[in-house]
């Protein structure tokens, strides 16, 4: 019974830094139909930016969190300046082989530069597992769970109640009324892939504390952030949150009961069921 | 002869109720009108009628036959043909290519869907331009091209969104004169329109939407002069004026 | 402004001239063989068709009908195991193995194409690489296939029907004839009621739509045909390397092949598959050979920023360019 509850715990833990790095993407494809096909590889970067942060400058947790969000956000706003803003406009072809190539050129660029081993941050770095009433909870996996849970709140907070967050919900409502109110919406899709690279890269280097970092991981976690986006709903932050802790649970389960050799087949297998079933998932508008 | 009719169709968005209750009657050979000011319903309104959207409730007769449920491409069989408000022509593919793809629906070979398209093309006088990438037209040419695609599919009753928008006073007859030459071949027509002078040309009937409802129908000339319609497009105080004999400015 | 239309005299001339790049081009492939001397001719003929003929087959879902599949690996690789497979478990020619791939191809098809065809492209794009993936982490795990180990097949020919040939030319000869049938289903496709379909889903669904036209059942069509094709060029790999593995038969990098080598060429037309294909498969022998193993990692950034560079500058390929470039000089020549 402790067991289990440990189980579950560790799935929502691990789901809420989920739901961190597919709010960023659901928020996108939202606003502009467009999806990013490397999305897993922002994590991935986050991953490095934080073995790097901890290696090489010595930095904490928050250091190479906040190192993380910062150079992630400005790679997201690079690529939408440079690529998304011309490709959005064509056809879907040009779209998805853009962020398609992107994901190629960044996977194997830190393959080339890092190497195909792992690298790991040392596990003791946020402190020993915590007996909590039966319960071991790893304590890095318990800081990224309640931080990612706190950001991703905060993201939510941000889009609904200030005015910059209104101001880009406004334009992925409806772009061209958004204009006519005088929005920009080029500035505000700006912000958006900055937010959704911003959002990758600190889940990323938050997994970095328990999981060992290497080029190719971004293509589980992509996948990962494929799945709780569709299950959470197109476009819906809330709806990410939610699909994300049921995913991390899913997946926690399964790893237990079968094994983790199977635990992405389960969330493959949900997805496809999702896509059978409910393809506007938990929250989203109907495609 | 009834040809379509809506019976209180309602369509809503999550909480947002677009259309409350609009019922439409077209009798074989009419041209009828459908207006209202912007956000009352008339696209909602629209594409429920053409299969586009399923409505929330509410139903949709074709010929007697129910199709409030079917696919778009299953009215486009029955022979209902639509244009799109903001043009969607292939723009890769050419204006015979365009029309070809609306002339197969009734001639499946090739031959005979490019013989189908080239009259239909010069009957929309279009005929030059056969092999130019749609692309490459205006508004004007696009709206044009949209509407011979649409009769190469040999349709019973078209409905035309917003076909006049966008085009000069010139252009504007230009299409009217299209408009009535498509008419006299018997196609009944249902024409969502802003722009007024045409509706009181061209229809013989007009229907009036505003919040989701009809609120007005009749003879083109008798519902541009209610005051109810007056109220909609333009606020009760100003619905007051005019009542009053003053003439709106 | 618009394109021109050719004068008369001209266009005749540019059909016989196109008649005789035809030929040309049929003897060339028809003939290649004789430089087999050369190993690595050999070997480069039969990984050009190859690559040629799965590059056609995702032409036709990708490039034609517009619906990006990330995943087509998973009907390679189904193609590829049931050869090997057959014979593994009964003795039996790999030949069986044809058939019975492509008709598992066709059904998984199915499966991933009737909930996310009538969707937008993105779901679709996304699913196949979810199915290609489960599939991949099954078949590594599942012994009854080989596991990670993976399957060998007959190494030494009990007869003609083991397709265990010493010689690289008869599989050239068959790869050229599965090459020559695809492109010519792609002609006929092209040609028909159906290719118009196709072209007008990948430019307007909605429009398409409205116009009576079937767009999931169709899409749906040509996903299965493209399906069928890809299990064939897995089948074809499999008797001829005589192995195959989770990676060698449900890679991405096997999906991402196919999409560059279309797409390079020129997504949605007949030869863009075979131009990428000439291109490309020579190129990676290249960087392969100069950079050994870590050579994979630079052959995949050239393949991406290339992939990028097509879709943000040019998605219609070479061959688009290649129209572009012929237009402005016929035009220069007609002004004269």
């Amino acid at each position: 019974m402790m067991v289990l509850l440990q189980v579950i715990v560790a799935g929502l833990l691990i789901g809420s830094v989920y739901a961190l790095f597919s709010s960023g993407l659901t928020l996108v494809w939202g606003m502009m139909n467009v999806i990013n096909f490397a999305h897993g590889e922002f994590v991935m970067l986050g991953m490095y930016v934080a073995f790097w942060g901890l290696t090489v400058f010595h930095l904490g947790v928050i250091g190479f969190g906040f190192a993380a969000a910062v150079l992630l956000f400005i790679l997201g706003v690079l690529v939408y300046f440079l690529l998304i803003k011309s490709v959005m406009r064509g056809p879907m072809l040009a779209q998805i082989l853009s962020t398609f190539g992107l994901l190629l050129v960044l996977r194997y660029s830190a393959f080339m530069a890092f190497g195909s081993d792992f690298v790991g941050l040392p596990e003791d770095i946020l402190g020993p597992s915590y007996n909590v009433g039966g319960i071991l909870l790893s304590a890095p996996k318990v800081v990224a769970g309640v931080t990612a849970l706190v950001i991703t709140l905060g993201l939510h907070f941000m889009l609904t109640k200030t005015m910059l967050g209104s101001r880009i919900l406004a334009v992925a409502e409806n772009r061209n009324a958004a204009m006519l109110m005088g929005i920009r919406p080029d500035r505000m899709q700006a912000i958006a892939w900055g937010i959704s690279g911003a959002s990758a890269g600190l889940a990323g280097a938050l997994i970095a504390t328990f999981y060992p970092v290497s080029a190719t991981v971004g293509e589980s976690l992509g996948l990962i952030a494929f799945v709780v986006v569709t299950f959470g709903g197109f476009g819906s932050v809330p709806g990410a949150m939610l699909a994300g802790l049921i995913i991390g649970l899913i997946e926690s389960l399964s790893a237990f009961y079968f094994g983790p050799v199977y635990q992405d087949v389960f969330v493959y297998a949900l997805f496809v069921l999702v896509l059978w079933v409910r393809p506007h998932g938990l929250m989203g508008k109907a495609p | 002869m009834t040809l379509l009719k809506a019976e209180n169709v309602t369509k809503s968005f999550g909480g947002f109720q677009a259309l409350k209750g609009a019922s439409l009657s077209v009798n074989t050979g009419e041209i009828v009108g459908l207006i209202g000011p912007n956000g009352a319903g008339k696209s909602t309104f629209f594409n429920c009628l053409v299969g586009d959207m399923t409505p929330s409730s509410g139903k949709i007769l074709f010929s007697q036959e129910e199709v409030s449920l079917k696919s778009a491409e299953y009215h486009a069989k029955l022979g209902i043909g639509r244009t799109f408000q903001l043009p969607a022509t292939f723009e890769e593919l050419t204006l015979l290519e365009n029309v070809m793809v609306g002339a197969f629906l009734r001639h499946p070979h090739v031959k005979d869907a490019r013989q189908k398209a080239m009259e239909v093309l010069e009957l929309t006088g279009m005929g030059e331009q056969i092999n130019l990438k749609a692309k490459t037209l205006g508004t004007p040419g696009r709206k044009r091209l949209e509407i011979a695609r649409v009769l190469a599919t040999e349709p019973k009753m078209m409905l035309l969104d917003e076909a006049l928008a966008g085009l000069t006073p010139v252009e504007v007859q230009s299409a009217i004169t299209l408009v009535k030459k498509i008419h006299q071949t018997g196609i009944t027509l249902v024409i969502v329109e802003h722009i007024m002078e045409v509706i009181i040309h061209l229809t013989q009937r007009v229907l009036v939407l505003n919040q989701g409802e009809v609120i007005a129908t009749g003879a083109p000339k008798e519902v541009v002069n209610d005051p109810l319609v007056i109220q909609a497009y333009l606020g009760a105080s100003y619905a007051r004026t005019a009542a009053l004999g003053a003439k709106p400015a | 402004m618009g394109e021109t239309t050719r004068l008369d005299g001209e266009s005749a001339l540019n059909k016989v001239i196109e008649k005789i790049l035809w030929c040309v081009l049929a003897l060339f492939f028809l003939l290649f063989p004789l430089s087999f001397n050369n190993p690595y001719y050999e070997q480069l003929g039969s990984l050009v068709l190859l690559a040629a003929i799965s590059a056609s087959a995702w032409n036709l879902i990708g490039g034609y009908a517009g619906q990006v599949s990330v995943g087509n690996v998973v009907f390679f690789g189904a193609g590829a195991y049931l050869p090997l497979l057959i014979y593994k478990l009964w003795g039996l020619s790999p030949l069986y193995g044809f058939p019975v791939g492509m008709l598992i191809s066709v059904l998984i098809a199915v499966l991933i194409g009737i909930p996310t065809l009538r969707l937008s492209g993105h779901y679709f794009s996304m699913a196949t690489i979810a199915v290609a993936e489960l599939i991949r982490i099954l078949v590594s795990n599942w012994d009854f296939v080989g596991a990670s180990v993976g399957l060998t097949g007959p190494a030494v020919a009990k007869n003609w029907s083991d397709l265990v040939f010493k010689s690289s030319v008869p599989y050239y000869y068959m790869f050229l004839s599965v090459l020559v049938l695809i492109l010519v289903t792609t002609y006929l496709i092209d040609h028909s009621r159906f290719g118009y379909y196709l072209r007008a889903i990948k430019a307007g669904e909605r429009a398409a739509r409205s116009l009576g036209v079937p767009v999931s059942r169709y899409k749906l069509y040509v996903f299965m045909i493209s399906a069928a094709f890809t299990s064939l060029a897995g089948s074809l790999y499999a008797v001829k390397f005589g192995f195959i593995d989770p990676s060698s038969g449900f890679g991405l990098l096997i999906s991402v092949n196919m999409i560059i080598v279309a797409a390079l060429g020129g997504a949605g037309r007949l030869l863009g598959p075979l131009l990428g294909a000439v291109i490309l498969i020579p190129l990676q022998a290249e960087t392969n050979s100069i950079f050994g193993g870590r050579g994979t990692g630079l052959t995949y950034i050239l393949y991406g920023a290339i992939i990028v560079l097509i879709a943000r500058y040019e998605p219609g390929g070479l061959l688009r360019l290649w129209d572009l470039f012929v237009d402005k000089y016929l035009s220069a020549r007609s002004t004269k």
